[in-house]
């Protein structure tokens, strides 16, 4: 075997008992500290706060992109996260349908389970999903990746943060429009009601495995693909309880996660939130966000909502109430400071300003398109996608497949931008 | 030639890599700078499919220096391929 990839580590890095371990505990101490703050002042708020913790060192330790899921199918031919996507969501749709089998054991009659990402089908998912799948593709990252990337330091992601709030509180005023005109009359397609439970699972396992096979075909139609045995080489010499411990911390704290093992991590973090209160989203809190900014900012008043208490998921919310009580703010909150942890640990936070100008203008008008897309589609790539096709609906499946074509745009003007 | 690609963000640091192998001359080596770890996926990948070989090496905390040397003898993009997940794998980091 020649070695082709050679790799030399810089000294002194992965090194467990360095001058970096005393600031890596504190953190990780202010972490705990927070959390154990908050489980006595508001137990579901520590809970949140758990939870986007987790998102966060997942994302973080996967790299897990939803934004590449969709874009490298186009830009590169590699449908690998896809893929993991796919098995992921099959996961979740194992749990949820349990969950939702307790809340309601008879679909047929038409009641949807409590917080199920079950919504309205129609146009706003298509519009919707071009958009996002277009602004994720030029900012570089979907809102949970923008997320996440801010962990890590990167900064032209505070200018795609700032884009999708930009772009929510565009849907936001143009929301009323598209429920008068659309979504109020659409239907909500639950497919237990039509199938039963054990239809439905089946049906959208098929379909999952359907795309795992479509996503190997993409790859190969070009022709023969290098086969990767599993196992290689295992040559690791006896080691000392000490070493062993070591090499499992570097595991799980230093070194990647295959991506796979991110996204089924993910599926049972979606699982277990659902099971606690309802499934993972992000968008809605930031939506509350974009309106207490530009109410605060400008003494702006954005319009009442229509039928959005009606809606399960991420809908947009106006921001009534304080910062400080609400479970988003520690979920979202949660998911940023969890990234910074992990990549802290793994000594990948860098303060990263792009050497590119325009990459932030590129960010702010990607995050944007997001935005809006978001909010008309009542969720992100998480909420109206990850925990839309578990939750059993139609609606999952429409966003997702209007994703693709947007991400193919968005790679088309990608590769004009230098 | 050498590109430095720091704080670049996805997809950059793979795309400026492939724009700049093809203009590299002859048996040319290519030198890329690169703090965005999903790259080391990435640029090793598309380095190959174009018949080059990828060297990675720590340059500082969460930075890499890759440089991708023309194949020996002909390119044989799939030998380059089937290697490349093994010696990830011994690198400190994700794909």
């Amino acid at each position: 075997m020649s070695t082709n990839v050679e790799v030399r580590e810089a000294s002194g890095q992965g090194q467990f008992l360095s001058g970096r371990v005393a600031a890596r505990i504190a953190v990780v101490a202010v972490v705990v500290l927070f959390l154990a703050y908050l489980a006595l002042v508001n137990a579901t708020l520590a809970v949140m706060w758990l939870f986007g913790l987790a998102f966060g060192v997942i994302l973080q330790r996967s790299r897990l992109c939803f934004a590449s899921g969709f874009r490298d199918i186009f830009l590169m031919r590699d449908a690998g996260t896809m893929r993991a996507l796919a098995v992921a969501i099959g996961v979740a749709t194992i749990g949820f349908w349990l969950v939702m089998q307790m809340m309601v054991p008879e679909p047929s009659f038409g009641s949807l389970p409590a917080a199920a990402h079950v919504i309205p089908i129609g146009l706003h998912l298509v519009v919707g999903g071009v958009a996002f799948g277009f602004g994720m593709v030029i900012a570089g990252g979907c809102v949970s990746g923008t997320m996440y990337r801010i962990g890590e330091g990167y900064v032209a992601s505070w200018a795609s943060l700032a884009g999708i709030l930009a772009g929510l509180y565009l849907s936001t005023l143009t929301w009323n429009w598209w429920w008068t005109n659309h979504i109020k009359d659409m239907p909500v397609v639950f497919l237990p009601k039509w199938l039963g439970y054990g239809g439905a699972v089946a049906l959208t396992l098929l379909a999952l495995a359907g795309i795992v096979l479509l996503s190997y075909w993409w790859e190969y139609r070009s022709g023969p693909m290098p086969n990767f045995a599993l196992g290689g080489k295992n040559e690791m010499p006896p080691m000392r309880l000490g070493a062993k411990l070591r090499q499992m911390y570097d595991l799980v704290f230093v070194k990647g996660w295959p991506i796979a093992v991110g996204a089924i991590a993910l599926a049972v973090v979606n699982v277990f939130i659902y099971i606690y209160s309802r499934p993972l989203g992000v968008t809605g809190e930031l939506s509350a966000w974009s309106d207490r900014i530009v109410s605060g900012l400008f003494r702006i008043q954005a319009p009442a909502l229509l039928g959005v208490d009606g809606l399960a998921g991420c809908n947009l919310t106006l921001g009534a109430g304080s910062w400080w009580t609400s479970e988003g703010l520690f979920l979202d909150g949660g998911l940023i400071i969890g990234a910074l942890v992990a990549a802290l640990l793994a000594n990948e936070f860098k303060v990263r300003l792009s050497p590119v100008k325009r990459r932030y203008v590129q960010s702010l008008i990607g995050g944007t398109f997001m935005g809006y897309g978001a909010g008309i589609a009542i969720g992100c790539t998480i909420g109206a996608f990850f925990s839309a096709i578990p939750s059993l609906g139609l609606n999952g499946w429409i966003f997702g497949f209007s994703l693709l074509p947007g991400a193919y745009l968005g790679v088309q003007v990608i590769k004009r931008i230098p | 030639m050498k590109i430095d690609v720091r704080g670049e963000i996805c997809p950059y640091p793979m795309m400026k890599t492939a724009e700049a192998l093809k203009k590299l001359d002859g048996d040319e080596s290519l030198e890329v700078l690169t703090d965005h770890a999903p790259a080391l996926g990435t640029i090793p990948w598309e380095a190959a499919k174009n018949g080059y070989e990828t060297t990675i090496e720590g340059a500082a905390d969460s930075e890499w220096r890759l440089t991708l040397r023309k194949f020996e003898k002909e390119a044989k993009p799939q030998e380059l391929l089937a290697n490349l997940q093994e010696q990830l794998a011994a690198l400190n980091v994700s794909e």
